[in-house]
C-alpha cells in the first residue's frame, strides 16, 4: 500500500475477529516500524510488551480488564503495551548521540562535536533535564508516542486493524512484570478487522484552518483545494463518517459478539 | 423491594430510551421488555433506575464526575444478575446488556468481556 493510502485507511478499529490470529512476522513488522521512528538525541523511550491474548493465562487476562476496557481486549488476539522507559537517558549518558557523531548524522557543520557531546549534553542538559519530572514526561512521552504512531500505521500497512487504548497504569506493569522506571503508555490492539475496513468512514476532524498557521498564530495556513483533490486520488482523504449501512453493520457486530445496544 | 411507579416513569429510563432512539433511528420495539429486565435488576440492586445512576455520579465544578468505585459496583451486580437470568448463556449475557444499555446511555461508560 503506498504511504497516503496507509494514513487515509488508519482508523481505530474496534471490532476484532477474536477467532483470527495474527502472523508473529505482522507483529514484528509493527515492532521494527516503531524503532526506526525519529527519536531525540536517540535515546528510544518506547518500549513494548506483546501479549498474544491466548497465551496469557485468563487470570492475568481478567486482572488487565476494567469496567471499561474490557471487550476490546478479548475481542484482538494481539495486545501490545507501549511504555515509556524513563530510565534510559541516566542509563546511555548521551553514548546513543555520540553514535550519531560516529556515524555522521550529526557534524560539525550543524555545531555538532565529540567533545560537545561528552562534555556538556548529557552534564549539563540531559541528566538535569531527567531531574525536572513535569517537563522530562512530556518529552518523553511525546517522542514514544511518535514511535507509537509509526507502529500503528504499519499495522495497517500488513492489513490489520488496530486500535490505541489507555490501560490502567498500574495494573498494567504490575501484570506483566515491568520496570518500576517504565511509565504505561498505551495498548495498542491488534487483529484482523470484523468490522468493514472502512469502519463507517473516515472521521472527523476539526478544520485544517484552525489547526495550522502560516507564520504567526492567527493566520490560518491556507488549505489548496488542489492539493485536497491530489490527497482524494492517493487515497489519504476519504469519505467522511458515517458511511451509509454503518448503523446496521453495528447492529450486526453487537448482535454476533452479544454486545449491549 | 418494588419501584414506587412504573419503571418507563423514572427521568433516566426515559433518557435510555431516547438514547436508543437517537442511536438507532428507530423506536426500540421491544422496549417494554429491555424495562422489565431493568426493574429485575433494580430489585437485586436496592434501588431504583434514577438512584443506580445517581449513585455512579458526582456533581463537580463545571460537570459531572463518574464515581469510578460505584460503576465498578454496579458492574459487578449486572454480572451476578445476568447469572440468575433464565436461558443459555448468550440469553443471560443478553439480559445483562440490556442493564449495561441503561447505564451506558446514561452516560456511564462500561464494558464487559466477551463472555463476562
Amino acid at each position: 500500500m503506498e504511504f497516503k493510502e496507509v494514513v487515509g485507511r488508519r482508523r481505530s478499529i474496534r471490532f476484532f475477529d477474536p477467532e483470527k490470529p495474527v502472523e508473529r512476522e505482522k507483529i514484528q513488522v509493527i515492532l521494527e516500524t516503531a524503532r526506526l521512528a525519529s527519536c531525540a538525541v536517540n535515546a528510544h523511550w518506547l518500549r513494548a510488551i506483546v501479549v498474544e491474548r491466548d497465551k496469557l493465562p485468563p487470570e492475568k487476562l481478567n486482572q488487565l480488564k476494567t469496567p471499561v476496557a474490557a471487550l476490546t481486549l478479548d475481542l484482538a488476539p494481539v495486545h501490545i503495551y507501549f511504555f515509556c522507559d524513563l530510565g534510559i537517558v541516566n542509563k546511555i549518558k548521551g553514548s546513543r548521540l555520540r553514535e550519531l557523531v560516529d556515524v555522521g548524522a550529526l557534524a560539525p557543520s550543524h555545531g555538532w562535536s565529540h567533545k560537545f557531546v561528552d562534555d556538556f549534553v548529557y552534564p549539563q542538559i540531559l541528566e538535569p533535564m531527567t531531574k525536572n519530572l513535569q517537563g522530562y514526561m512530556a518529552a518523553a512521552m511525546a517522542d514514544a508516542g511518535g514511535a507509537a504512531h509509526n507502529a500503528l500505521l504499519a499495522a495497517f500497512d500488513e492489513g490489520l486493524g488496530a486500535c490505541l487504548n489507555t490501560p490502567n497504569p498500574a495494573l498494567t506493569s504490575q501484570v506483566l512484570g515491568a520496570p518500576a522506571d517504565w511509565v504505561s503508555l498505551w495498548v495498542m490492539l491488534v487483529g484482523y478487522p470484523s468490522e468493514s475496513w472502512e469502519a463507517g468512514g473516515q472521521r472527523p476532524r476539526p478544520p485544517f484552518e484552525e489547526l495550522y498557521f502560516d507564520g504567526e498564530y492567527g493566520k490560518p495556513f491556507p488549505r489548496d483545494p488542489a492539493v485536497v483533490e491530489r490527497l482524494k486520488a492517493a487515497k489519504m482523504i476519504q469519505e467522511p463518517a458515517p458511511l451509509p449501512g454503518r448503523r446496521d453493520e453495528i447492529r450486526r457486530l453487537s448482535e454476533q459478539y452479544g454486545l449491549p445496544e | 423491594m418494588g419501584l414506587e411507579k412504573p419503571v418507563a416513569g423514572y427521568a433516566t429510563v426515559q433518557t435510555w430510551r431516547k438514547g436508543l432512539v437517537e442511536q438507532w433511528g428507530e423506536e426500540p420495539a421491544d422496549f417494554d421488555r429491555r424495562a422489565a429486565m431493568l426493574e429485575g435488576f433494580c430489585d437485586l440492586a436496592g434501588r431504583d433506575p434514577d438512584g443506580m445512576i445517581e449513585d455512579c455520579t458526582r456533581e463537580v465544578e463545571g460537570g459531572k464526575r463518574i464515581r469510578i468505585k460505584a460503576r465498578r459496583e454496579y458492574s459487578e451486580k449486572i454480572a451476578e444478575f445476568q447469572k440468575t437470568a433464565g436461558g443459555d448463556a448468550r440469553s443471560q449475557g443478553r439480559a445483562g446488556n440490556i442493564v449495561r444499555s441503561f447505564f451506558i446511555h446514561n452516560g456511564i461508560f462500561m464494558q464487559a468481556g466477551l463472555n463476562d
